[in-house]
């Protein structure tokens, strides 16, 4: 039966409008958190700031009064409803563009009726620029529900809107959520038969608590903040070069893991270069470094002819929109040009915010160049620890070697050593055919010939350094072979250590606005500030990165908690408590439920802003662990679940979709952290960006394991991004919000990429050979490694169907079998009848292609 | 939906798949799990729906033109040599470019500081075409042959100076990567005219020995911060036209077809059970996949055309992923139902091989563009299909590099004033727009910026530009940025 069946009967002719307006306690709209939002939306091209059509403006209260468009308390006889709704023969406003939605034009309706509050909280600031207060918990129906505060927040709106939470998913449901969710890699049979048999009371405490410890956890984690980093492994642009920022991934990756602090991860991403470095471990002090690359990241253009100033300033540019967007939810680009539209935010601002990034000793395009790489200073070396304790020893040897070498040159046998190699020298050169074979170079030859005694310095030089190079012999000969050996040693272990794009405040910048954002149109000076509207940064704070970094976690700002909350909430449900996290200003959707929002806010910051510990209440809530299962009626009364009545169910990213396959056919890598890597990719995939002879773009598969690497370790390329990646950011901007499309390339990439055709080839020899020897058990088997549960009796009918038919096929043209065998690198199992496996392989891919097993349920 | 309806419903689908699975039916299938879930399913037999509506209130207007083809002329052409005709600069051939002309304007790091700006009048003759005598090159002598169908803008102007910021800010209205792009915006508000092939379709070309050096970008077609079903899909020449469009070696069609019977059947129970609308949507793009798999190649096979039309658009037909074959194939795009063709070819950037280079490019695209005119004409389709035919800014009128070396000089990257032409659509043919100066370096008369230029080919497909917008953090986004106006006099 359907969960949502009693909910149905009970709502099958309600509508959902009715069902706000029954509510006993109405809730009180005003004009600023409610109506305002609509208004600007809708209004500001002709009613807003100095667009004021036929007189009339709409941006505060006051002006509404002035211009008699409502009458308190008399809707119906206020013209702007008259007009909104297109009443009295007169055009339905606004002219020219869609109406507002029934929703929008029954809250301003309610607004006059309830006589034109302009706010109930008694703050006429937008809400999110509010400091959050932790709310009072609030009363519910169902106390037993309640596992948690966010329980009693979600079930209070739902009693609000006479709904009732569905119950628990199962478990298998509830544990492939949880792997998926926290690990991105689904569950083994095994784990799932473990979890179900657990009797224990504890048992789901000890699962998340399980995966809350993996070190895949910092992996599916790290993957919205790479997003949110525009982190790549190139530049983009013409030249597109390589860089090393993959050391700063795996720095985020290990933070996450390592449960470090979010206003640490803050600070050290923002302003890590600028912590007290005394006493600190040289390790410590690089790691601080290079996750400054955050504000690295950035495209960088080196296309001939780029103006380097103009390309610094796009940089710049992009730091402003990035940490603003990051982590404040504020939509600064618009300040670029002009003061904000909506939100208080001045172009002063913009540039102030600017001020702080603008201190880095950069040109605006790469500096350093070597084979693929095209890197920009400042730059740090950031190998491995190990790697750099290695580096740092052989700097040692390297000093000590030359300070031999230098000792034996001033050795009193060294001149004698000289005047004899010069006598046997001068003599070989005599004779042409000994002289061929010394191969001395014309102007040492002819330097030799003149007397030592009259030789010029010049000559004298040339000639001792000559001798030095080819004519010791001995132990002086070793010395010196030993101390270029070095050398070399140290070259090649500098051309191979990472080389991480970071910040840095050595070259202070005077700051100027920029007329309409144009950087050659510079006006007034300005000075690092944060946004003059929201609560100033501490007269003693450093007006550098750092101090704005220790601002934005300050617990005066409004906006930072809520932000990343919101955005944690929108990992685990799909959309965040606000819509648009990548806007909380004026006209960001306003959130359904902002007592748990602001709840959430403030004991994620009161908890020293621990990010495992909010996330391990938001997955043992009663909230999460409901039914994603849903009624037609509830599809229709809350078709994007904004009142989480029910769990949630949405497609899984394209990366973890991959992971899944591979993880499900036994094929996966797990190796966490390092160098990217090269799985399958269409021919030809980087052929367009092969526009000159300086450097090669055939794309480089990698062997063996690495093909089966996780994908956050693909190689990014910016330009091009992996073929099989749908739907993921193009990691070319800031990207906070994911995009959740469903297309029928989509379904090409599932169903012909050689990874997930090989995946279900790998699938299918794991099953014949590790399951039962009939068929039901290893469809089972297969069918349970992809989607956790058992499949249906019905299900199983269609999959052993689906496989006598497959069989069927192989058998009537047995090269077409081994044909669908060779797909992908792996070695295929010989031992395995091959038309009965390509009958599996091709029902695997099938199992990998449901629905199902691309989302998270 | 009324629950019982819809269980109605059901059951004549489970009815369905039986048959489906005894092997009848599967055409069928397509109709049946067609776009918008259970009602249009049901219709969906009876009368098979084609594409996607578009947005609410759109068009804005009843439209001119259902579809815009972009020939995309990357590195950007010189409009001295081709296009604006200033024969009045032959007498001052290599003095210097009047330091009054010149100042400032904003120069590439490649000949700001070159410090000598010898004027180099157009390296060819100009000659009048058609009954409207519109002056360009004689090295556009296909084009040229179309005259009275094309309207000559010679007064565009671009901020940008780089090719990136510049293909961008004309592609996507903004010099910083980020915005979605025209065939996105068109897409999105317009909806698509085919179930079969993606609404808007890219193509890439290079000149034969790569001496262009531009790249393309798939931000040049990318949907930016709308859906990303809106973006551009980019036929391939090598290898599948469409990503992982091809079975893998083994899987038969019929088996294929089979197993997608299957995936729907077993997502049709997770239906019944989770009831998430989203499952019916994926059951759907695995459908319209299948039929891709069979459109594309259809589409992409030429061995049908007639020898006529062939020879029309000139011997590199034949060679997959030349610009000439790519013309075609967006004829048979455009024919199919197909919204938006962006073809980008490289070719154009002739900082020093103006001399070798130039009459090559023009050879190479000269006679397709024209073709494509000319074939669209002929089939009624260009009275409703736009034919754009520009790069990101001109070229300067003086020389950059040694003019003495017939490999080392050109000119460098030039946006204050440039050319493009379009086609068809309700642009006027036969008719040339705006006056420059004596020198081609400034607008005298009638500028056109690129958001007026896209203002007027959305125009054109009944969009009126500032009323498309797509909401992004709080802002309402729109392809001409804040600015743009339609340019009335080159469109009826």
């Amino acid at each position: 039966m359907m969960p949502g069946r009693i909910l149905a009967g009970l709502f099958a002719v309600t509508p959902f409008g009715l069902l706000l307006a029954t509510n006993q306690q109405p809730k009180k709209v005003d004009y600023t958190h409610d109506v305002y939002p609509i208004l600007s939306a809708h209004c500001s091209k002709c009613h807003f700031g100095d667009q004021k059509l036929a007189g009339l403006l709409l941006d505060s209260r006051a002006e509404i009064l002035r211009g008699r468009v409502v009458i308190p308390g008399k809707s119906a006889s206020s013209a702007l409803l008259v007009r909104i709704l297109g009443q009295g023969g007169m055009p339905r406003m606004p002219m020219g563009f869609a109406p507002l939605s029934d929703s929008d034009i029954s809250t301003i309706r309610t607004w006059i009726d309830q006589g034109c509050i302009e706010s109930t909280s008694g703050n006429h600031k937008h809400w999110a620029y509010v400091k959050p207060i932790r709310p009072k918990l609030p009363k519910v129906s169902n106390t037993q529900w309640v596992r948690n505060p966010i329980d009693a927040f979600v079930l209070s709106r739902l009693d609000q809107l006479k709904l009732k939470p569905s119950p628990a998913a199962d478990r298998t449901t509830l544990i492939r959520r949880l792997c998926l969710d926290l690990t991105g890699l689904p569950p083994s049979p095994a784990e799932v038969d473990a979890f179900v048999a657990d009797s224990r009371p504890d048992a789901y405490d000890r699962l998340v608590d399980r995966l809350f410890a993996s070190p895949h956890y910092g992996e599916r984690m790290a993957l919205p903040w790479l997003d949110a980093a525009r982190y790549a492994d190139s530049n983009g642009f013409q030249q597109d070069g390589d860089t090393f920022q993959y050391v700063w991934r795996d720095w985020v990756v290990k933070a996450l893991n390592d449960n470090m602090p979010f206003d640490q991860f803050t600070v050290e991403q923002l302003a890590g270069d600028l912590l007290p470095t005394k006493d600190v471990p040289e390790n410590v002090v690089r790691n601080r470094q290079v996750a400054t690359a955050f504000n690295r990241n950035h495209m960088l253009n080196g296309e001939g002819g780029a103006i380097p100033e103009e390309q610094r300033n796009v940089g710049l540019f992009d730091r402003v929109d990035t940490t603003s967007t990051t982590w404040l939810g504020l939509t600064m680009t618009c300040a670029r040009c002009h003061d904000h539209k909506y939100d208080p935010l001045s172009q002063k601002d913009y540039y102030s915010l600017m001020a702080f990034f603008n201190n880095v000793p950069e040109s605006g395009v790469p500096s350093d160049v070597n084979g693929p790489y095209y890197i920009a200073k400042p730059w740090v070396y950031a190998g491995t620890d190990e790697e750099m304790a290695n580096f740092k020893a052989l700097e040692g040897s390297v000093t000590e070697a030359n300070r031999n070498v230098q000792k034996d040159e001033q050795s009193p046998e060294l001149p004698g050593l000289q005047a004899q190699w010069e006598a046997t020298t001068l003599k070989a050169l005599d004779d042409t055919k000994t002289a061929q074979q010394l191969k001395v170079p014309v102007n040492i030859a002819a330097a030799l010939k003149v007397p030592s005694g009259k030789r010029d310095v010049a000559n004298a030089k040339v000639v001792r350094d000559y001798f030095l190079e080819n004519g010791l012999t001995g132990s002086f000969k070793e010395t010196r072979t030993k101390w270029h050996d070095l050398e070399k040693q140290l070259a090649e272990a500098r051309n191979r250590l990472p080389k991480v794009m970071v910040m840095s405040d050595a070259q202070p910048r005077q700051t100027h606005i920029y007329s309409r954002g144009n950087y050659e149109a510079p006006l007034a000076d300005v000075a690092a500030s944060t946004p003059a509207s929201l609560p100033s940064m501490p007269t003693n704070a450093p007006k550098n990165r750092l101090g704005l970094a220790r601002w934005i976690i300050s617990p005066e700002n409004p906006l930072t908690a809520r932000v990343q909350v919101n955005r944690y909430w929108q990992q685990f449900f799909g959309k965040g408590l606000v819509k648009t996290p990548e806007n909380f200003g004026v006209q960001s959707e306003a959130p359904v439920n902002p007592e748990l929002l602001d709840w959430l806010a403030v004991e994620f910051r009161e908890s020293g802003w621990n990010v495992k510990r909010l996330q391990r209440l938001i997955v043992t809530s009663s909230t999460y662990r409901q039914s994603s299962k849903v009624s037609p009626t509830m599809v229709k009364m809350d078709p994007d679940n904004r009142y989480l009545a029910r769990g949630a169910r949405f497609r899984l990213p394209s990366m973890v979709i991959r992971d899944a396959a591979l993880a499900a056919s036994g094929l996966i890598n797990l190796k966490v952290g390092g160098k990217p890597v090269y799985p399958y990719q269409p021919k030809a995939i980087w052929d367009g960006l092969n526009i000159t002879d300086e450097r090669d773009f055939s794309y480089p598969q990698s062997n063996g394991a690495d093909l089966y690497r996780r994908s956050i370790y693909t190689f990014w390329r910016r330009t091009v991004k992996p073929g099989d990646m749908f739907d993921s950011s193009s990691r070319q901007v800031c990207t906070v919000r994911p995009s959740q499309t469903s297309t029928p390339l989509h379904a090409l990439t599932t169903l012909n990429d050689v990874a997930w055709v090989e995946a279900g080839r790998a699938l299918a020899e794991k099953v014949m050979r590790e399951s039962k020897a009939n068929s039901k058990g290893r469809l089972i088997d297969a069918f349970r490694r992809v989607c956790a549960r058992t499949p249906s009796v019905k299900e199983l009918a269609i999959l052993q169907r689906a496989l006598t038919q497959s069989i069927s096929a192989f058998q009537s043209d047995p090269a077409s079998a081994t044909a669908y065998l060779r797909q992908g690198d792996s070695k295929r199992d010989a031992k395995l009848d091959p038309i009965e496996e390509a009958g599996y392989a091709s029902v695997c891919l099938a199992i990998l292609n449901l629905d199902e097993a691309l989302t998270r349920e | 939906m009324n629950p019982f309806f819809e269980r109605d419903l059901r059951i004549s689908r489970r009815q369905f798949f039986g048959k489906a699975a005894s092997g009848i039916g599967v055409l069928a299938l397509g109709g049946l799990l067609s776009q918008d879930g259970f009602a249009s399913s049901l219709q969906g037999l009876a009368h098979q729906r084609h594409g996607t509506p578009p947005l609410p209130g759109l068009p804005h207007f009843a439209p001119k033109a259902k579809r815009v083809i972009v020939l995309w002329q990357g590195g950007a052409p010189s409009q001295v040599d081709l296009f604006d005709h200033k024969p009045g600069l032959a007498a001052h051939r290599l003095e210097e470019l009047p330091e009054s002309v010149r100042a400032g304007t904003r120069l590439s790091t490649m000949t700001a500081s070159q410090g000598k700006y010898p004027i180099l009048p157009a390296i060819k003759p100009f000659r009048q075409y058609g009954n409207s005598g519109t002056w360009m090159s004689e090295l556009l002598p296909h084009i040229g042959s179309v005259a009275d169908d094309i309207c000559l803008v010679r007064t565009m102007n671009t901020d940008a100076v780089n090719h990136a910021p510049g293909v961008t800010f004309f592609l996507t209205g903004s010099q910083i990567p980020g915005r979605p792009s025209m065939g996105a915006w068109a897409s999105y508000g317009l909806g698509s005219m085919t179930d079969e092939l993606p609404s808007f379709i890219v193509m890439t070309s290079s000149d034969e020995k790569k001496t262009c050096g531009q790249l393309f970008f798939d931000y040049y077609w990318g949907s930016g911060f709308i859906p990303s079903k809106f973006q551009g899909v980019q036929f391939r020449s090598d290898g599948d036209p469409v990503l992982y469009l091809t079975n893998p070696p083994g899987m038969s069609a019929d088996l294929r077809r089979k197993v997608l019977n299957d995936i729907a059947e077993l997502d049709h129970q997770r239906l019944s059970e989770y009831g998430d609308p989203e499952i019916e949507t994926r059951i759907t793009q695995y459908e319209l996949a299948f039929k891709m798999q069979t459109s594309v190649p259809e589409l992409t096979d030429i061995s049908k055309e007639p020898k006529s039309v062939l020879d029309m658009y000139g011997p590199d037909v034949l060679k997959k992923g030349t610009y000439a074959h790519n013309c075609l194939l967006a004829r048979r795009l455009i024919e199919r139902g197909v919204r938006f063709v962006q073809l980008m070819h490289s070719g154009w950037d002739q900082h020093s091989n103006l001399d070798t280079q130039l009459a090559l490019q023009c050879r190479d695209t000269d006679q397709p563009s024209a073709a494509l005119v000319k074939d669209l004409k002929q089939r009624g389709l260009l009275d409703d299909t736009i034919v754009l035919w520009c790069g990101e800014f001109g070229r300067t009128v003086f020389v950059q590099g040694d003019i003495n070396r017939r490999d080392g000089h050109g000119r460098d990257h030039f946006g204050k004033c440039y050319s493009l032409w379009v086609a068809g659509g309700g642009f006027k043919g036969g008719k040339v727009h705006g006056e420059t100066d004596d020198f081609s370096y400034k607008v005298v008369k009638d500028p056109v910026g690129v958001h007026d230029m896209q203002a007027t080919i959305l125009h054109q497909l009944g969009i009126d530009h500032e009323r498309l917008t797509y909401r992004y953090q709080g802002r309402d986004f729109r392809l001409t940025d804040v600015s743009g106006q339609v340019v009335r006099p080159i469109i009826s």
